[in-house]
């Protein structure tokens, strides 16, 4: 390794060294009942991996987030250039989507359950609400803020109406619609473990319920490694995608 | 091809038609009147200037003759049809350039062609060809906040002229870069002007840039504003870096000068003899 390299991620590696070490120490001097080492979780990371019961779960929560997800981006995306162009629309729902943007959506889950059971269906929903919210927002933000002149120059040129949306508007928004997706991978995790916890238990949340109530600590804290660096990875993932669509802004 | 463009040269001729003939127009915003009685023939391949103050209605009268906007009073035709929107065979030259930010060099020359249905062929055929032509040649996978004004603009003329109009609209193109590439611009699109000639509306503020461009140069003055003067620019073509130094030149740019501030210069000559 180069100085220049040491001094670049040296900080980084360290300072993910010294959390380890703290995690190990404070375990061991913890009540296993509450907290356990690094080294114990690690152990039973490891079991659950190797059992086939993690790679199960984590598949059912997996598929469970990008339904819910995927169909945010794609309503969420349409529905906030819509807004943004019919001022008629705009003015009519944005109380509506302000409203339900600034709601804690956990507060939902009780009248989706009663609405609508224990399935599939009702988990998408949630994890659909918990994401869509920021992609129409920050999609409405972004077409709004196209300046006049762009709109101009492709009237100039005989624009019509679809050629408008496909060449200037959707271009032009999507570095913001997935600013608005970035923010959405977060709150979809969030949607998805709650769903997981207060609707038909499955996934990654059925195992951290079953571990907490086994007094499994060390399987608690193996299932939230695995949410942590689901999320972790994801977020890397979504600003990769929004460099990737943002490339022509200096 | 030679026997072509004889043809449409003859027809030009011959035919008297004007490209663009704008009859009695007048633009209001709300109370504010900007220009009436605006009266205006461009012939085939002739390039007029328009000068005038700042806000005496310049960019907008070039924005009516492109269909953006409509007019209060008259009538504007382009090559014989009434202007109510944007119609083809017209391309405008933006001062804020209006580059699309997000598409590289290419596409944006490519875009005025892709709205008007063309091919990929052909626009795989005409793209790099205006692109060499406004000297852009390598820069074709640039992003516009790549590149200087200057280049940006030269960008801007390349879309402009790759729909191959008939009628070219230069909203003051010049007016957004520094001094010395806004001179280099002026040759440039001369150069290109007797490569490609078409009918030409060129707004500035510049005397100089008039002068040097045009055949005529059209004086925009008054509240509301109103057609001074049309001053005939009998300079020879093609024009380069010493048609600036021509006695000529300096006659008439001191008289396009004199017309836009006689008002100016009266007042001062009062205010002497006053003292």
């Amino acid at each position: 390794m180069t100085a220049d390299a040491l001094r670049r991620h040296g900080p980084f590696w360290l300072s993910l060294i010294i959390g380890m070490a703290l995690w190990e120490i404070a375990g061991r001097m913890a009540n296993p009942a509450f907290f356990v080492p690094l080294s114990e979780t690690l152990v039973r990371l490891w079991q659950l991996t190797e059992s086939g019961q993690l790679i199960r779960q984590f598949g059912e929560s997996a598929t469970l987030f990008l339904t819910g997800f995927v169909l945010a981006v794609a309503i969420g995306m349409p529905l906030g250039l819509l807004l943004a162009r019919v001022r008629l629309m705009r003015v009519a729902l944005e109380p509506y989507i302000m409203i339900l943007y600034a709601t804690p959506m956990v507060a939902l889950i009780p009248f989706i359950l009663s609405m609508m059971g224990f399935g599939f269906a009702p988990k998408v929903l949630v994890v659909f609400l918990f994401a869509v919210f920021p992609v129409l927002y920050n999609t409405i933000e972004g077409a709004r803020s196209i300046k006049p002149e762009m709109i101009e120059v492709a009237h100039s040129f005989r624009s019509s109406e679809w050629a408008l949306w496909r060449e200037v508007m959707v271009p032009y928004t999507l570095p913001f619609t997935m600013t608005g997706v970035r923010l959405a991978i977060g709150r979809a995790l969030v949607g998805m473990v709650a769903a997981e916890f207060f609707l038909s238990s499955t996934g990654l949340g059925q195992l951290i319920m079953t571990a907490g109530q086994n007094f499994d600590t060390p399987g608690v804290f193996a299932v939230i490694l695995v949410i942590g660096l689901m999320g972790v990875a994801l977020m890397r993932i979504g600003l990769m995608v929004e460099r990737y669509f943002a490339r022509w802004r200096d | 091809m030679e026997a072509a463009l004889a043809a449409t040269r003859e027809s030009a001729a011959g035919g008297g038609r004007a490209r663009i003939r704008v009859r009695g127009v007048a633009r209001r915003y709300g109370a504010l009147e900007v220009f009436r009685n605006v009266d205006l023939d461009v012939a085939d391949r002739e390039i007029v200037a328009i000068v005038g103050p700042s806000g005496c209605g310049k960019t907008t009268l070039l924005r009516c003759i492109d269909g953006l906007m409509p007019v209060d009073e008259g009538t504007i035709e382009v090559n014989g049809e009434r202007i109510t929107q944007p119609i083809a065979g017209v391309a405008m030259v933006f001062q804020h350039f209006g580059l699309f930010p997000w598409k590289t060099v290419y596409a944006n020359v490519a875009y005025g062609l892709k709205l008007a249905g063309a091919s990929a062929a052909e626009i795989a055929e005409r793209v790099p060809y205006f692109i060499a032509l406004v000297g852009l040649k390598g820069f074709e996978q640039a992003y516009p906040y790549q590149m200087s004004g200057g280049m940006q603009q030269r960008c801007g003329l390349a879309r402009a002229l790759a729909v191959e109009p008939s009628v070219l609209l230069m909203d003051e193109p010049f007016a957004a870069v520094d001094a010395q590439t806004r001179e280099i611009l002026q040759f440039e699109l001369l150069r290109i002007w007797e490569q490609r000639p078409t009918s030409m509306v060129f707004v500035t503020h510049s005397i100089e840039e008039a002068v040097l461009m045009g055949d005529r140069v059209i004086v925009l003055k008054g509240r509301p504003s109103s057609i001074h003067e049309d001053i005939a620019i009998d300079l020879p073509r093609p024009r380069s870096r010493e048609t600036l130094g021509e006695p000529r030149f300096a006659e008439l740019r001191e008289r396009v000068w004199s017309t836009l501030f006689s008002e100016a210069r009266q007042a001062e000559f009062q205010l002497e003899k006053a003292r």
